[in-house]
């Protein structure tokens, strides 16, 4: 092993000024934030005041209420923007991966939400959907479709929908790139070779065209989802979590705790519990970049 | 008949100015104090204009004009919500400072109210803060007893504790010792509409009294005219929830803890009283029973009343009297017939003290702003350059600078400010200025104790929001937010 070590040795000398970057801003914070999770840090006190207390922040998280309303919210957020921003994405990808008139404007046009800075955005979607002379409540009270306009952002109920279409809004053009690159990767003389067969439209797509998409697609979900597991943004500023914690997301939660409470050791802890998820995330995300060469490889 | 002589006459005509330029052109550290128990608009009225100072002069003892040093400083600065002629203001302190003191390297930065407690706390945790920092009223409390600040009072920087308004002190003392140096103090006033109330049925020139009639009030403009009757602001981690809603909790006898009383002792929580309860109730009516306030209250803050209030959406809010420059700065934007729209409510723009409770209670939050100086262990490199910490807040604390930077919103910390001409050129210049200084002993200070920035951005809202969205009961917003605080109170 050292002998292969000292083979490799210029490839690890041209790592090493990254690993050390890494080790410094990364591995440090994640090491201090394991620790401080495991420390009671009173709002009163200055952090070095903290005292030990095992894995009570632990226990208090996962038994408090908003813990589970929160990790909720969480999951709804993740999934519904993972999931529609992905289908749309793809469905995009589908409709510009063929040739016709304006593809390339088109193609332009349904990138610009992604380059548009999401506090931008947020505060553009917020005067969009204000509650008393958004943008949308004016249109539908015009056109006599509401006698008001409708509540989007200040309700319990429609808070968190309305901010994941913000999100799919900005997300949906990077499904679509990926899934555009991922449509490049198929052969078209097996897409020919299928239509000869005799095979229709969908059946070319299932059987030729997604088959090769899998792994394009997989990482593309779990890029997204890891995205969305940590975006802090859009609901940050069109909502600040509320109104009532009700678009409140494990981040922006541990963000208020930290930062407006001041409760660094439960903070830390919930974060120690989003950094496992996101690892999870990752681990996946590593095996589907690395299964397809494994495969190659064995092949 | 009396004789003059060329002599005495040549006396006269050079000795009488000088003196009276002695009486008038004072140290501030020399000026006699205000006098608070007379307070009243007549009173700010006869002393505005009678007493001029030499800022420089008088900072030039704390440190020489000369001094060569760097001094690193954060402060809560203009944002959206203020008129363009604070701005001003603001550039010309930072210009006129570093014109007084050429030798110190100033490094400024501003922070929104809203951002600066949170940035603030993180600078702290990896010992990066600035050597000086202005934060709000809130936060001075905070800070100090946590070990951040230096002790710091007036007569460190050539001023007299008796010339700072001793609510004000309040906020910058704990356990006996101050930390910091009230910069500007004020107390909001109620506006109003009066086309709105005339169109409405309601008295043009007339006030609601009470916190009851303003529920009413709200209601009767919005079943009348179809639009927001109060502005209500219910936005979470925002300072404008808190200073429109603790007037409306203390006016209905209630309070987070005894903090409206004459010798608070915080020792119990009144969060969950009935009288707590009855103000949290009234929201409730305005916001959930009448509709008559605007929908966005929960996301909004007193900067997006603004433009509602000036398209004469709005009838009724509580601000600064700046609030009237901002109108007339958004009228200067407008455009077309929005134009004279705009200048239709700022003709029809009233203030009033605002309205009382049930027993005739009346209450405003004694807000401002406050000017410390960090511990060397806090600060980036670990070396504070007090000298130079000491220029920039004896010359914002001055009655000039006091003044001048609180010119359209607030009113000088340093209440000899109230004696410069500038204050006379305001209160001739500022519409409504009148009112809000007659609000000022109703004026009632945040809890001084450090747990009161989570109590008013985060527990605060979170009862309203609770209530406001159905998501509690009035009853159990309120207990759950009692519960918070003891929670809080306990080191939970």
């Amino acid at each position: 092993m050292l002998r292969e070590v000292w083979e490799h040795r210029a490839d690890y000398a041209y790592v090493l000024p990254a690993i050390t970057v890494m080790l410094i801003v990364i591995a440090y914070p994640i090491y201090y934030t394991i620790e401080l999770s495991f420390f009671k840090t009173p709002p009163g006190l200055q952090l070095r005041d903290k005292s030990f207390i095992g894995f009570d922040n632990y226990t208090a998280i996962l038994t408090s209420e908003v813990f589970w309303k929160v990790t909720w919210n969480t999951l709804i957020w993740t999934l519904g923007s993972t999931l529609i921003s992905f289908v749309l994405g793809f469905g995009a990808a589908l409709a510009l991966h063929r040739d016709f008139v304006g593809r390339g404007v088109l193609r332009a046009i349904l990138i610009i939400p992604w380059v548009i800075s999401a506090v931008a955005a947020s505060y553009i979607w917020k005067w969009i959907y204000h509650s008393d002379f958004g943008i949308i409540g004016a249109v539908l009270v015009g056109l006599g479709l509401a006698d008001r306009p409708p509540n989007f952002i200040d309700n319990v109920s429609t808070v968190l929908p309305s901010l994941i279409v913000v999100n799919i809004w900005r997300e949906f053009p990077f499904a679509m790139i990926m899934m555009m690159a991922g449509l490049q990767t198929v052969p078209e003389q097996l897409l020919r070779a299928a239509e000869v067969d005799g095979a229709n439209a969908w059946q070319r797509f299932w059987h030729v065209t997604f088959p090769h998409l899998r792994n394009v697609s997989t990482v593309t979900i779990l890029l997204l989802a890891v995205a969305n597991f940590n975006s802090f943004i859009i609901p940050w500023i069109m909502t600040g979590g509320g109104p009532s914690n009700a678009s409140h997301i494990w981040i922006t939660h541990i963000y208020e705790l930290a930062f407006g409470r001041q409760r660094w050791g439960v903070a830390s802890a919930y974060s120690v519990l989003l950094f496992l998820i996101l690892m999870m995330l990752g681990y996946f995300y590593v095996r589907a970049l690395t299964g397809n060469e494994r495969k190659e490889g064995g092949a | 008949m009396t004789r003059i002589t060329l002599g005495s006459a040549v006396l006269r005509a050079t000795v009488v100015p000088v003196l009276m330029a002695s009486l008038t052109s004072t140290t501030a550290l020399g000026a006699p104090p205000v006098d608070l128990s007379k307070w009243s608009p007549e009173y700010v009225r006869s002393i505005a204009g009678t007493q001029d100072f030499d800022t420089a002069a008088d900072c030039g003892k704390v440190t020489p004009l000369d001094y060569k040093g760097r001094l690193t400083f954060w402060y809560q600065g203009v944002f959206e919500g203020d008129p363009d002629l604070l701005r001003q203001y603001y550039k010309d302190f930072f210009e006129t400072f570093r014109k007084t003191y050429p030798n110190i390297q100033l490094e400024d930065q501003a922070l929104t109210y809203n951002d600066l407690l949170d940035k603030f706390r993180t600078a702290l945790l990896g010992n990066a803060a600035p050597m000086a920092v202005r934060l709000q009223i809130l936060g001075g409390t905070e800070f100090a007893s946590k070990g951040y600040l230096e002790p710091l009072k007036p007569e460190d920087v050539g001023y007299s504790t008796e010339d700072f308004w001793p609510g004000a002190m309040k906020a910058v003392t704990w356990e006996g010792v101050t930390y910091g140096i009230p910069t500007n103090n004020e107390t909001m006033a109620f506006i109003w509409n009066a086309d709105i109330f005339k169109r409405a049925g309601l008295d043009p020139d007339k006030a609601p009294a009470t916190w009851d009639d303003v529920v009413k009030y709200s209601k009767q403009i919005h079943d009348k005219l179809g639009i927001a009757g109060y502005g209500l602001v219910a936005r979470k981690n925002a300072g404008n929830t808190p200073y429109r809603f603790m007037p409306q909790l203390w006016a209905y006898g209630g309070g987070v803890f005894d903090e409206a009383s004459a010798n608070p002792t915080y020792g119990e929580v009144e969060l969950d009283s009935p009288q707590s309860k009855a103000a949290l109730q009234a929201s409730y009516d305005m916001y959930v029973r009448d509709k008559s306030v605007p929908v966005s209250a929960l996301t909004n803050q007193q900067a997006d009343n603004q433009p509602l209030f000036v398209a004469g959406q709005l009838g009724m809010m509580i601000s600064h009297p700046s609030d009237y420059n901002v109108m007339l700065d958004l009228q200067k934007k407008a455009t077309g017939t929005d134009k004279d729209k705009a200048q239709t409510v700022i003709d029809n723009m009233r203030y009033g003290l605002i309205p009382t409770g049930p027993d005739g209670k009346r209450a405003v939050v004694f807000g401002g702003s406050n000017i410390h100086i960090l511990k060397p262990e806090y600060v980036e490199g670990g070396k504070v350059d007090e000298p130079a910490a000491k220029a920039i807040i004896c010359m914002w604390t001055s009655p000039e600078w006091s003044l001048k930077m609180a010119y359209a919103g607030s009113n000088p910390g340093n209440l000899n400010g109230f004696k410069t001409k500038w204050m006379k050129e305001r209160l001739d210049n500022i519409k409504f200025l009148d009112v809000t200084t007659s609000m000022l002993p109703y004026g009632i200070p945040f809890p001084a104790l450090p747990q009161s920035p989570e109590i008013m951005n985060i527990i605060v809202p979170d009862m309203l929001q609770n209530a406001l969205t159905g998501a509690m009961t009035v009853d159990q917003a309120a207990d759950d937010a009692a519960k918070k605080v003891k929670d809080l109170m306990g080191g939970l």
